[in-house]
């Protein structure tokens, strides 16, 4: 009698340690069930520069969905990205991949554009902007004065 | 005789080649090429390079890139948000004032011209836009590379946005004016860019002044 309380007590702290942990890995991993509300876009980048799949995309600093992909298009990087229904993309709107902080994780930053016209789900940004190379610019800088 | 004819075969397949080589590069290359070409002409014509003759280097080149940009369009992309709630009259001052902010930006620059070579790469086409990659090749051997935005108008191409380094003309003012407008408001930006105006013409006007004493 006494050993199978001691038994359920065991069992019930296991299953709350389960689930306590599988929280934190839902929590952690970001995973969104049932397929989070939202639609599709696609922008092609001459260069994605350390951009990967699950990085956030922003306006004005807050997340307003994720890169879920990141595949190669006639030598360009195409970037597909899941944008919560809510927030409305004009057809105008401008995609630069920007870095937080100097040397921090890269990011996608949307710049709100101003046209009549949406940008519908599976659509495409059309204007991009690419990561700034530090190196490159670095380079240019050491190599350009001849 | 069969092998002269061979060969005269392979040359004309060749020249065939090279010509629908350089026919790919659509209208929106050769458009711009035109404009550009011309502003180089008008840069480096020696008549118009004497000091007394600034003024109206400066209207020719203005000219040529009134008819291949597309200032109104790059006024409204870069007042974005903020153009929807704007009355017609408001508009028209805004595509004006814009225009001669960026005249008064890059005209200067563009004087600097130094016989830098351009070199046109490919060309995107994706409905009525399309992207032109070129690059600018310094004396110093530097590539940097421009990409025009373009617009379909009619027959004519239009170029909205030039892409720098890939940093866009476009994205560059539509951060700064929608910072200036929500820390302050919309008249606020029309009477900093009005001031800037009038501060630029006062100096042309005194260095113009001295230039003749």
């Amino acid at each position: 009698m006494r050993r199978s309380a001691l038994d359920l007590g065991v069992g019930i702290f296991v299953i709350i340690g389960i689930l306590a942990l599988s929280w934190l890995s839902v929590k952690l991993g970001r995973v969104e069930f049932l397929g989070g509300h939202g639609y599709q876009v696609t922008a092609d980048f001459p260069s994605v520069g350390g951009l990967k799949p699950g990085s956030t995309v922003e306006i004005a600093g807050v997340e307003i969905g994720r890169v879920e992909s990141i595949s190669l298009a006639d030598y360009q990087a195409r970037v597909h990205m899941w944008i919560r229904s809510d927030v409305k993309l004009q057809e105008d709107s401008i995609a630069s991949i920007k870095t937080k902080g100097l040397i921090g994780e890269k990011y996608v930053r949307i710049n709100p554009g101003g046209s009549d016209r949406l940008i519908p789900p599976n659509g495409r940004i059309r204007e991009v902007e690419a990561p700034v190379d530090f190196e490159e610019l670095l380079s240019k800088y050491i190599f350009g004065k001849v | 005789m069969t092998r002269y004819r061979q060969l005269s075969f392979i040359l004309a397949g060749f020249l065939l080649l090279v010509v629908a080589r350089e026919g790919w590069a659509g209208p929106p290359t050769d458009q711009l090429k035109t404009s550009i070409d011309k502003v180089i002409q008008i840069l480096e014509d020696p008549a118009l390079k004497v000091d007394g003759r600034v003024k109206e280097r400066r209207t020719a080149v203005r000219k040529v890139a009134n008819d291949i940009f597309d200032f109104a369009e790059t006024a409204r992309r870069s007042l974005a948000r903020h153009w929807q709630g704007r009355t017609d009259r408001e508009r028209e001052e805004f595509v004006q004032l814009f225009s001669d902010l960026l005249e008064r930006s890059y005209i200067s620059k563009i004087e600097l011209y130094g016989g830098e070579k351009m070199q046109y790469g490919r060309e995107q086409l994706d409905g009525d836009y399309a992207m032109v990659s070129s690059k600018i090749l310094t004396k110093q051997g530097q590539e940097v590379p421009v990409d025009y935005r373009m617009l379909r108008r009619g027959d004519r191409w239009l170029v909205y946005d030039v892409v720098i380094e890939g940093v866009s003309l476009i994205s560059n003012y539509r951060t700064q004016f929608n910072k200036i407008i929500q820390t302050s408001s919309y008249g606020e930006l029309v009477k900093k860019m009005r001031t800037k105006q009038e501060e630029f013409l006062e100096e042309e006007a005194k260095s113009k002044g001295t230039a003749k004493n």
